[in-house]
């Protein structure tokens, strides 16, 4: 080469070796909808109504509307209040939203009659702070909670279910799990919920696969509930992933009409992602996706870009329109599960701010999968947080006096629930005449980290297990009876109480979870009664003594030794 | 024994399961109070006694609406609807409503079939709606087109 | 820009004709993207588009198997690329590759949207992983069974390379030429002089 390269500075080494600058960073492109929520391509709010009926929405007369308009002109929008709510000045619902003297009430008096545009107009307003203002308020639970993912790099039910367990036990009120190999589920999922009432009684699951036979484990009574029911903010995207607005409305209706829970998935970036957002930015096309799933009548929401994050991640203001999804979410009354739940950066400060928006206010679910498994486990491809960073999530509750959803748990516990985690999948695999345990196993998942330190179980005769559970017909009541009759009476009780919600239907309505004696909490009996200082959720009591434990406290009593 | 409406629900009687055991049971008749460790592993219960029933839906219908949620509410009154049909077939008519899926008249038999065989008038409608929006967006199967 | 330190091979496509259905039940198609080897030049991990047709070419000959390389101008989707080549390929048999790298092995009786092995992670595609897949596609022609190319993961790819991805769609979409039908193209290798400026 005759060209040599201009010196740099030492000081510009050492930022180039920052991991930040491995994230990717891009210019915005409105005209292609590469733009996070500030676009002069998106359309004015406007809605006309005539016979009881949204004969315009967002400058679109009712001829020209895509499937997308309709369904949110005929599902979303409560029609008597709609043009009236809509010409409210934006800025006048923005403060509303950051009001405390304004009740969550009030604002959803006013959000149900708003447009898409309209929605995007008042968000826009609001900087990232009164964003979390507003969340504060608008969340629907009034307890904030989190959500694991458990899952193995080799499809293993012993560590899914020995991590479910440590999970539900630091915390998780719902665990997730999914797979490398999709044939594996039926054990995976076993795995998942037997280990989930082992930590602890009433934690709720799920399994992610194809809406087919994601449908059937909860039929069967394996699984718990349901989240990932993808919805989407264009028509042509949406026709993409082969499904509209009215046959997901259906499969909502289905899971409902056998007493499963279930929320939609949508996030900002998907549209762009896939090359067809029609010029509009990403939070817009993201509010359409929020509107739909609302006019569904599904009681909640899996957003905040979710698989889509680099993309709303690599633009100006990014971070500030997710979490502005989330808060729109919130503020038509669904349930949100916010994200943070897929790798997000290689900066850990930039993982810890985009974590921010979302853990300050508190949100039905901060985390809609915070990794119980260290990421190279994580089939979901990693999340932004994993096993290791439970230290830096509990401390900074701790700093903050902010409630996660997550605690700090003893070595001794933890080891305790992962054994018996692993003892009752033993048990119960035998029981159910599936491929053995070994105890060998049981040993190895009680003290492992990872995948890595499991011994490697018979691929082959799992898969064909996996086979026979599906063949058999076995429901989640087999799994009662098996770990009933193998002596595991306290895990069996636990789960019996989860799948007797299903005949209650409690746990359908907004915001549900089961506490740890099994009484339902949703929107509904805890209403986020927020009202300013002193007021909603506070961080206090029991609890939080609970998370002011950290693995390492000096001891004020005996400073040469440290509390536990 | 009373063959009289429940009582119309309000917010303060959430959680059924708590607050009302009594208004619960099973599409087999059996109340919730049966669902007991005992008649599991005696065998006495079937997958069926762990289904929610349309009673149940359409109560907790009246708690999405006496919490100001509408469409909660009526997707709870389709799923009451849904109850009777099926798994497979439920899964077969979500597929048919997939884009593309089906023909004009396909979707008209289905929302028939919806609305007379199985009772399902909310149902029925929401198909019928799906068949006019397709219609316009090109998104019915053609008749002709080979399926592949 | 940091400059090559070795030279680059190029690479031009010269149209010979249009694409027409292959005869040779030893062939394998190639179907590049619209804006392969023009409008960009490598991709998204810099592997030079000359780079990614010389190694799937090399791994379809290891095998004993003919190639053409047609190129698609009307649309920019991976499944109808690689499917169209198929359709065209006197084995049933194609390799689809978009300008990112992003590549597809496709069979003429399959259904558009399944495939043989699909490589969605563009930025974990280096030539060796392409020269493998040549070889595959080769190997399907024949009537065999290969093992699929080992698939790579990268949980970090998301937040380097997911938005860049996103725009090199766009872009590549903005290359498309509606009703310009496929063409049959020779690929034209050379090198770039080494007193190249950066």
């Amino acid at each position: 080469m005759t060209s040599t390269k201009p010196r740099t500075s030492t000081r510009t080494e050492v930022l180039e070796s920052r991991p930040v600058n491995l994230d990717g960073f891009v210019e915005e492109w409105p005209e292609k909808g590469l733009v996070a929520m500030e676009s002069d391509f998106d359309p004015a709010p406007s809605v006309r109504v005539e016979d009881g009926r949204i004969v315009e929405l967002d400058g679109k007369a009712r001829a020209d509307f895509d499937f997308m308009d309709t369904f949110i002109a005929n599902h979303a929008i409560d029609v008597a209040s709609a043009e009236e709510c809509t010409a409210i000045p934006s800025v006048d619902i923005a403060r509303m939203l950051i009001d405390p003297g304004v009740s969550r009430g009030q604002v959803l008096a006013v959000t149900r009659g708003l447009t898409p545009a309209k929605i995007l107009d008042v968000v826009k307003l609001m900087n990232v702070v009164e964003i979390m203002q507003a969340m504060q308020k608008m969340r629907a639970r009034r307890t904030p909670a989190n959500q694991g993912h458990s899952t193995s790099a080799r499809d293993n039910p012993v560590q899914v279910a020995v991590d479910a367990a440590e999970g539900a036990l630091r915390g998780f009120a719902e665990l997730e799990t999914t797979l490398g190999v999709v044939r594996y589920a039926p054990l995976v999922a076993i795995a998942l919920q037997v280990g989930g009432q082992v930590g602890r009684g009433g934690v709720l699951t799920q399994c992610a696969l194809e809406e087919a036979t994601e449908l059937e484990l909860g039929m069967r009574g394996i699984t718990a509930y349901a989240e990932t029911i993808s919805i989407y903010g264009t028509e042509s995207v949406f026709v993409d992933g082969d499904d509209t607005p009215w046959s997901k409305a259906f499969l909502a209706s289905a899971y409902a009409s056998r007493g499963i829970k279930m929320r939609f998935t949508s996030g900002t970036g998907s549209e762009v992602q896939m090359g067809n957002a029609e010029g509009k930015s990403m939070l817009y096309l993201e509010i359409r996706c929020i509107l739909m799933a609302k006019g569904a009548g599904v009681q909640g929401l899996q957003n905040g870009s979710i698989s889509c994050i680099g993309v709303p991640g690599a633009v100006p203001g990014g971070i500030r329109a997710v979490a502005a999804e989330n808060l729109v979410a919130s503020m038509v009354d669904l349930e949100c599960a916010s994200g943070n739940d897929q790798s997000f950066s290689h900066s850990s400060m930039r993982r810890t701010a985009r974590l921010m928006p979302q853990l300050l206010p508190g949100t039905d679910f901060v985390c809609s999968g915070y990794s119980a498994v260290p990421n190279a486990d994580n089939m979901f491809a990693g999340s932004n947080f994993d096993t290791e960073d439970y230290d830096d999530w509990n401390t900074i509750q701790r700093d903050l006096q902010v409630d996660g959803g997550l605690r700090h748990v003893r070595e001794a516990e933890v080891l305790q629930v992962r054994n018996k985690a692993a003892r009752a999948l033993q048990a119960l695999f035998a029981h159910l005449d599936l491929p053995p345990i070994t105890d060998d196993e049981v040993e190895a998942a009680t003290y492992a980290d990872s995948s890595n330190d499991y011994p490697l179980r018979d691929v082959l005769s799992d898969l064909k297990g996996a086979q026979s559970v599906m063949e058999r017909g076995i429901t989640g009541l087999d799994l009662v009876r098996g770990l009933e009759t193998t002596g595991f009476h306290d895990v069996a009780e636990s789960l019996l109480s989860v799948l007797r919600q299903r005949v209650s239907g409690d746990l359908l309505q907004t915001s549900a979870v089961l506490t740890a004696d099994f009484t339902p909490l949703s929107a509904i009996n805890d209403v986020n009664d927020y009202a300013g200082p002193g007021t909603g959720y506070r961080l206090a009591g029991e609890r939080w003594e609970e998370l002011k434990k950290l693995r390492h406290v000096t001891s004020a009593t005996n400073p040469e030794t440290e509390v536990g | 024994m009373s063959a009289q409406p429940p009582p119309e629900l309000t917010a303060a009687d959430y959680p059924l399961s708590i607050k009302h055991p009594e208004l619960l049971r099973t599409p087999t008749g059996k109340p919730i109070t049966a669902l007991t460790m005992d008649a599991v592993v005696s065998g006495e219960l079937s997958a069926e006694d762990l289904r929610i029933a349309p009673e149940t839906l359409q109560l907790q219908a009246q708690l999405a609406d006496a919490s100001g949620r509408p469409q909660l509410a009526a997707n709870f009154r389709r799923a009451a609807e849904m109850t009777a049909i099926p798994d497979t077939e439920v899964l077969a008519m979500y597929n048919a409503l997939r884009p593309r899926a089906a023909t004009a008249a396909q979707l008209g038999e289905l929302a028939d079939r919806l609305g007379g065989t199985y009772g399902a008038p909310v149902c029925a409608a929401l198909v019928r709606e799906a068949a006019e929006v397709y219609a316009r967006r090109d998104l019915l199967a053609r008749p002709t087109a080979d399926v592949g | 820009m940091t400059t090559a330190t070795t030279p680059e091979r190029t690479l031009t496509l010269r149209e010979i004709g249009p694409a027409g259905r292959g005869t040779r039940p030893d062939e394998v198609v190639i179907a590049v993207s619209p804006a392969f080897a023009g409008h960009f030049t490598k991709t998204i991990v810099d592997v030079p588009h000359a780079e990614v047709l010389r190694q799937v070419l090399a791994g379809i000959e290891e095998q004993g198997v003919t190639a053409r390389v047609i190129q698609v101008f009307d649309t920019a989707d991976l499944a109808a690329i690689s499917h169209g080549g198929a359709k065209l390929s006197g084995s049933g048999i194609a390799v689809g590759i978009l300008s990112r790298g992003t590549t597809m092995i496709h069979q003429k009786d399959l259904p558009r949207l399944s495939n043989l092995e699909l490589f969605p992670q563009s930025p974990l595609l280096d030539p060796a992983v392409f020269r493998m897949i040549g070889s595959n596609a080769a190997q399907y022609a024949k009537g065999e069974s290969p093992q699929p190319v080992p698939t790579r993961n990268d949980q970090m790819a998301r937040p380097r390379w997911q938005a860049k991805a996103a725009l090199l769609h766009l872009k590549e979409f903005e290359c498309i030429q509606a009703g310009r039908p496929a063409v049959e193209v020779e690929p034209v290798f050379g090198r770039v002089g080494s007193r190249r400026l950066g």
